[in-house]
Parts: C-alpha cells; structure tokens; sequence
C-alpha cells in the first residue's frame, strides 16, 4: 500500500448521498495520512462523521483494488502547507501551488478499520 | 428529471477507464468499488449480479455515484451523482460481452448466465471535466 502510487477516492456521505472525491494519501506507520483545504465539503464531511471509505485501485490494473474503510484519529494543521508539498511531490513530482489567500490546509489522520478488495 | 451531460461530458464518458461507483450501506457507510460502465443516450449502464453487496443497496436506496477519473491524468475527473431507475435480466450476456469489448477489446470470458444490466439517470455532475466543484 505504501507503494500504491495511484489517486485513490475518498468519501463521505453528505445527507444520506454519496460523494466520492480523488484525494491524495500518503500510507505511513501504518496510518493513512490525508490532506484538504479547510474549505472544501469532503473533509468537512469528515469532520462530522469521523469515518470514512477509500477505494485505491491499480491504474495499470483496476481488477486490483482495495476498499478500505477507516476513522479519522486526529487533525493536524498544516499552516506552513508542508505536508501537502510532500503529497505533491509524491504524485507529481513538482512543489505544491502557491496557497491561495485564506485557505487553510489540514492533515487527516485516519486508522484502516477494514480492508476488503481483490489484492488482498 | 434526468440530467443532460454537456459536450465535453458525453465526450469523458467515451473514454475507456472503469467508474467507481459509490452506495449506501444499511449502516449509513459507503461501499466503493471499481466497475466497467458504459454511457449510452445520456443513461450510465453497469453490470453485475443480484448477489453483488452494491446492488442490494441500490435496491435498498437507489442512489448512486460514479466517479470517473482518467488513469493517466488524475486531474481530470468528474463525480455524477444519480440513481437506479431501471434493471433487467442480461439475458445470454449480451450487455457484458458489450462491455469487455469496449474495455478488452474480446469477447467476455467469464460466466454469462445470472448477469443484470442497471441503467442509472445523472442527476448532477460535478468536478474538473465541467469545470465546476
């Protein structure tokens, strides 16, 4: 999973509807590590309902997916966008945009509950 | 009333990645999972079989959301949400054999018997495609 290099689709319900969303993650110490905007629906979703789905597949291979329900542990600011930088080096390869005026970004923290999928 | 996708829509939904599609579980969480879809007269189209955990929910609660994201550009992405309005048997397999011909170019290898077709209805699109969030 640490290796899984691939856009992988986070999720809340909002409502009883279903949004799914591409998110960036880092797999570290055996945590999930997401990053948003502050401003954006999906982590305030999060927020409120401290779980959450994933679904990472394989883009060269999408029969190999693992879903991944997890529980969000804690919330870290990332007022110097650091950790975000990181994530933007990891999928491509180049610094983070420049933060626009206002926004906020936060570190997710989430614990893998379940795992379930084709590559397990 | 059923959305109508805009050009550049119906032009993203030609292109040939697998949708993930997102439902309800009883339990208020998400089921995600990968699924070959095609999109035909502005009505998403997806195979499976009754037994499968995601159509139980769709029975249960038809929404359903697709999110379709290009494996070689991951900014290019588009959420629909919509819902169930229609199954059927896939009597002889004819509609997965349709399938694996747009995505493996062959005929389907797997079993053709106690397949379904599930047409979905968008209902809102949103995400990079339509330049909206």
């Amino acid at each position: 999973m640490a290796g899984a290099k691939t856009a992988s689709a986070g999720l809340s319900p909002v409502d009883g509807s279903v949004q799914l969303n591409p998110v960036w993650f880092e797999f570290e110490d055996g945590f999930f590590w997401l990053n948003s905007n502050t401003g954006r629906l999906w982590p305030k979703n999060l927020q409120r309902d401290r779980e959450l789905t994933m679904l990472l597949v394989d883009p060269k291979t999408p029969d190999r997916y693992a879903q991944i329900k997890g529980r969000l542990v804690s919330l870290i600011p990332d007022p110097t966008a650091e950790f975000i930088g990181r994530l933007a080096h990891r999928y491509t390869g180049k610094p983070f945009r420049e933060l626009e005026p206002g926004e906020h970004r936060v570190t997710f923290k989430i614990q893998p509950v379940s795992v379930t999928g084709q590559m397990i | 009333m059923p959305l109508q996708l805009s050009p550049k829509m119906q032009a993203f939904t030609q292109e040939v990645f697998p949708a993930i599609i997102g439902t309800n579980r009883k339990d208020g969480s998400v089921e995600i999972v990968p699924v070959w879809f095609e999109q035909k007269d502005g009505s998403f189209w997806i195979n499976g079989g009754t037994n499968r955990g995601w159509f139980k929910h769709l029975e249960r609660d038809p929404r359903i959301t697709l999110l379709l994201i290009d494996p070689k550009e991951m900014f290019r992405w588009a959420q629909v949400e919509g819902r169930m309005v229609n199954w059927a048997e896939d009597a002889g397999g004819d509609h997965i054999n349709e399938l694996s011909h747009r995505y493996l170019k062959k005929d389907y290898q797997g079993p053709r018997t106690g397949r379904i077709k599930i047409q979905i209805e968008p209902l809102r699109v949103t995400g990079a495609i339509d330049g909206r969030r």
